[in-house]
């Protein structure tokens, strides 16, 4: 059996995933650095060795925006579609997908085991992790410690949608001495209002749960803040960070080996 | 010769009417085309020196906005039209001088270019016709009337309406009088039937050269269909622009039959709606065509609305003219039945797989009608992406990932 290795670079981080066909062997994770093209192949690299597989033996998809850079890849798909297919393999009975990445944010209707429908916010930072780390730096607060340290029950609305007028009404709350942690759940409830103007397009059902991918995925505290938001379960799954290389695999799995071509 | 815009701004000391280029933005790749597409593909460049020459011989030029404006009436004064529409940002910073930011890229852009001077067909135009389409247009003509002769038609916001019909009719009749006057002309009856005529003729072959796409492979790429259908406005011998597109249909399709495979068969069909699109936005064709799709038809300005409809040559020609134009769909319309009607009848005849419709920023009419032409097409059951876009090129990259990832979902 060929193992394939599904590459999703993103803005902020470059993951990648061993898959043997049916289930995930290893998985690996860097940061994308200036140089996408770098961070994939290094990361093959030690996926390779970790595992003691050849070059040759390996079938290598892209994702993520920088898949346009790793030329090493015998095929590509675009992040949308293999958030969604990743989606399906790892949480199976999904309506749909919300992914929350470094520069963009995006939410995916699936039906019928294909994608349906899909809204990107790409135009701003509002919404994004990007935001998140500029707040988090602001309330001097580590990304990692979000959920010990966001307030449960209160919230201080954060009403600015841009990232740099949060970051003057962040500044100014605190120079009012407001509780920080509430203002931590603030911005959560900001993320989630961006969020639901994406879902509020689609129409969603509201009993099936929607799985959220993404660095931000291991945040209880902002996928509550989302759920509540949106009026939708929101779920997450141990590698949901992975699912867009996981997803690379399987659309190359459907394409590349199998009859089509993959296309860049 | 193919310029690009860098190797233009390389020239020394450009004269007006040499600076042909820096109005349309890029024609790439023109050195790769198939021979028959770069006599189109030129014309944009070469045409300020055709219109130079006219000029030279004594004709007048008349600058056009849109579809709506009667190009018959000009024809039949022996003057030239020519459109004057830009696509490109080069002239958007000027432009913001007076206009504000969020506005139309089209509109800034063709005003700019009327106050830099930088557009030969605008510098040379002896006339500019204008009508009251959308918001931005007609306020941006009022500035634009301060600097050139600018003459407006009340365009009517219906289609059905027996008095919009009645005055639409008068104001073509009113173009009739300003340009007799301006340009010192009579325009007799059988001027008009011929103009009507000889543009009838034109509609049917570009409509024959875009109807080539319903061949499943297309013929050719959506990025060739544009340039014949947009280098074709900028060639102004209408007799030797027939013969050429005659040409041009004729090789096309001697070379698809004797088996030449341009464009794969597994590539998805896409349909172009939406604002005008050519210039800086040939980024969205890009971006489709490089990701598994090609474009077969342009629900646009430039593409199937200007062509679809003839004017009735047994009718009284200013009424006829009149008929036809106001039937033009567009988003300044309302309801807009005649675009939905065209889009719901062109996705079967081209057996579309998806369609994607291009807004421009600030484009109100259209952004607003995204929402019923969403609905049209989910009852068609025909997938559906609006995209908004401006005349730069900051977006190329998310383009090309919505785009790739609406093909990659079609079935």
């Amino acid at each position: 059996m060929i193992h394939l290795v599904g590459i999703d670079s993103g803005s902020t981080m470059c993951k990648t995933v061993l898959f043997d066909g049916t289930s995930i062997v290893d998985t690996h994770v860097v940061k994308t650095g200036w140089n996408p093209r770098d961070s994939a192949s290094e990361s093959l690299e030690v996926l390779l060795q970790r595992n003691s597989l050849p070059h040759n033996e390996i079938c290598v998809s892209a994702t993520g925006y920088g898949r346009e850079a790793i030329d090493f890849a015998d095929c590509a798909f675009t992040e949308i579609t293999c958030h969604a297919f990743g989606g399906m393999f790892l949480t199976p009975g999904i309506q749909g997908v919300i992914d929350i990445g470094g520069q963009d944010s995006k939410v995916i209707q699936i039906q019928n085991g294909r994608v349906a429908n899909f809204l990107m916010n790409d135009k701003c930072a509002a919404g994004t992790g990007r935001f998140l780390s500029m707040a988090c730096d602001t309330l001097g607060v580590s990304l990692d410690d979000i959920d010990k340290f966001a307030d449960l029950y209160d919230a201080i609305p954060v009403n600015s949608m841009c990232t740099v007028f949060a970051e003057s009404e962040i500044i100014g709350l605190l120079a009012m001495q407001k509780d920080r942690p509430q203002i931590m759940t603030g911005v959560l409830r900001s993320i989630a209002q961006k969020i639901l103007q994406m879902t509020s397009k689609i129409n969603f059902i509201q009993k099936t749960p929607l799985l959220m991918t993404g660095g931000l995925s291991k945040s209880m505290a902002l996928i509550r803040a989302i759920s509540q938001t949106i009026g939708i379960d929101v779920i997450t799954h141990e590698h949901a960070l992975f699912a867009g290389a996981v997803g690379a695999c399987i659309c190359a799995q459907k394409k590349c080996l199998g009859t089509g071509d993959g296309t860049k | 010769m193919v310029y690009d815009v860098d190797e233009q701004r390389k020239q020394p000391a450009l004269h007006h009417g040499e600076v042909l280029v820096l109005r349309g933005g890029i024609l790439m790749g023109a050195n790769t085309l198939p021979s028959q597409f770069e006599g189109f593909a030129d014309a944009r460049k070469q045409g300020f020196l055709a219109v130079k020459k006219l000029k030279d011989e004594g004709k007048k030029v008349a600058g056009t906005f849109c579809t709506y404006t009667p190009a018959e009436v000009i024809l039949a004064a022996g003057a030239v039209p020519v459109g004057i529409c830009a696509f490109s940002d080069e002239t958007i910073a000027e432009a913001e001088k007076v206009l504000p930011r969020n506005l139309c890229p089209l509109i800034k852009s063709s005003y700019g270019f009327a106050l830099t001077e930088k557009c030969p067909y605008m510098y040379f135009a002896d006339l500019i016709v204008g009508e009251t389409t959308c918001d931005g247009k007609k306020k941006m003509y009022e500035l634009l009337s301060e600097i050139k002769n600018v003459h407006i038609m009340q365009l009517p916001q219906t289609q059905d309406d027996e008095t919009a019909k009645e005055l639409w009719y008068k104001e073509v009749l009113l173009l009739k009088e300003r340009i007799e006057k301006e340009f010192g002309v009579t325009i007799t009856d059988d001027g008009i039937k011929n103009a009507i005529k000889i543009k009838n003729e034109e509609r049917g072959l570009l409509k024959e050269f875009y109807e080539l796409s319903k061949s499943c492979p297309p013929p050719i790429t959506g990025a060739e269909q544009l340039k014949v259908l947009y280098g074709s406005q900028f060639k102004f011998d209408m007799e030797a622009k027939n013969r050429e597109l005659r040409a041009t249909i004729d090789k096309v399709r001697e070379e698809y039959e004797n088996g030449v495979e341009n464009v794969s068969k597994n590539a998805k069909r896409i349909l172009i709606t939406g604002c005008p699109l050519a210039g800086v936005t040939e980024k969205i064709v890009t971006a489709i065509e490089g990701s598994g799709g090609v474009v077969v038809a342009y629900e646009n300005c430039i593409g199937i609305k200007p062509a679809e409809r003839l004017v009735d040559e047994n009718e009284e020609p200013y009424k006829a003219i009149a008929d036809r134009y106001l039937q033009i769909g567009c988003s300044v319309m309302t309801p807009d039945n005649n675009r939905y009607a065209l889009l719901s009848g062109l996705v079967k005849e081209f057996k579309v797989d998806g369609v994607v419709e291009m807004t421009l920023q600030a484009c109100h009419t259209y952004a607003v009608e995204t929402a019923q032409i969403r609905k049209l097409l989910q009852k068609e059951d025909i997938p559906f992406i609006s995209v908004e876009t401006d005349y730069s090129a900051s977006d190329t990259a998310q383009l090309k990932t919505r785009l790739a990832a609406f093909i990659e979902m079609l079935p």
